[in-house]
C-alpha cells in the first residue's frame, strides 16, 4: 500500500467523460434552441443572418422554430463529442 | 505513525464544524486504520479516505489544458476543413478569426495554423481553470480547516 503523504500528493480528480459529454451536450443544444426562437420571437426585416450562418456545418439547420429543434439536436451530438472527448483524454492523461 | 510523524493520530480524529446557523457537520477521519488492525473497518475507512480523496484532489493542471487544447484545435481544424471543402461559403466567416490568429485562413494551410492556434487557446484556457479552481479549492479548505481549529479552541479559556 501505498504511504498516504503519496496517496494524497497523486490524487486528481477523474472526469466522467460520458457525463460531461451529456451535459455539454444539453447546453449547447439548449443554447442554440433558445438562441434561435429567441431571434425567431424577436421578429424583424432579416431573422438571424449570422446565427444562419452555422448551417454551413449543420445542413438543414435554419434560423425558424423547426430549425431551432434540428439545431438542437446538432449542436447536442457536437457538444457530446466535445464532452466525452475532453473528458477521455483528460482521464488518459491525468493517470499516465 | 501517521504522516505528521506522531502516534496520536492514528486514533480516530473527529473534526467537528459548527456554522453559523447551527447546523452541527461531524467529519470523522481516521488517518491511519491499519495500525488499528479489524479488516472490515480498515475496508471501510479506507474507502472512507479514498471518497475523501476524491472530494477534495486537484484539477490535473497540464491534463485540463491539452485535452481543451485538442479539443478546440480540433474544432478549428474542423471547421475550416468544412469550409474548404465546401468552398463558396458566405461572408462572413472565419476568416475573420485571422484578425486574432496570425496566419490564419480559410485554406488548406489555415487548417493546420488553426489547430495550432486552437490549441493554444485551449491549452492557456484549460490549464487557467484547472489552476483557478485548485486555488479556490485550496482557499475554500484553509477555510473550512481554520474555522475548525478556532471552533476546537473556543473554550479554551473556560478551562484557565
Amino acid at each position: 500500500m501505498e504511504p498516504e503523504e503519496d496517496q494524497i500528493e497523486k490524487a486528481v480528480v477523474l472526469l466522467n467523460a460520458k457525463l460531461l459529454g451529456i451535459v455539454l451536450g444539453f447546453l449547447s443544444g439548449a443554447g442554440l434552441f433558445l438562441a434561435t426562437n429567441f431571434l425567431v420571437l424577436k421578429g424583424g426585416r432579416h431573422v438571424g443572418v449570422h446565427l444562419g450562418l452555422l448551417a454551413a456545418f449543420f445542413p438543414g439547420y435554419r434560423v425558424t422554430f423547426l430549425g431551432s429543434i434540428i439545431g438542437f439536436f446538432y449542436a447536442f451530438l457536437a457538444g457530446f463529442l466535445v464532452g466525452a472527448i475532453l473528458g477521455a483524454v483528460y482521464n488518459k492523461i491525468a493517470t499516465a | 505513525m501517521n504522516m505528521y510523524g506522531n502516534r496520536e493520530a492514528s486514533f480516530p480524529r473527529l473534526l467537528e464544524l459548527h456554522p453559523r446557523k447551527g447546523v452541527e457537520l461531524r467529519i470523522q477521519i481516521e488517518l491511519d486504520p491499519a495500525s488499528r488492525g479489524g479488516g472490515m473497518s480498515a475496508q471501510k475507512n479506507s474507502s472512507g479516505e479514498r471518497r475523501l480523496l476524491q472530494a477534495f484532489a486537484p484539477l490535473h493542471r497540464s491534463a485540463l489544458g491539452m485535452a481543451c487544447g485538442l479539443v478546440l484545435g480540433g474544432i478549428l481544424a474542423v471547421t475550416t476543413l468544412a469550409l474548404v471543402i465546401q468552398g463558396g461559403y458566405p461572408e462572413p466567416n472565419l476568416n475573420l478569426l485571422g484578425q486574432f490568429f496570425w496566419g490564419y485562413s480559410i485554406s488548406w494551410r489555415g487548417v493546420l495554423v488553426g489547430f495550432l492556434w486552437g490549441w493554444l487557446m485551449g491549452f492557456i484556457l484549460g490549464w487557467g481553470f484547472a489552476l483557478v479552481r485548485n486555488a479556490a479549492l485550496w482557499i475554500w479548505l484553509a477555510v473550512i480547516r481554520s474555522r475548525a481549529e478556532m471552533e476546537q479552541y473556543s473554550d479554551f479559556l473556560d478551562h484557565l
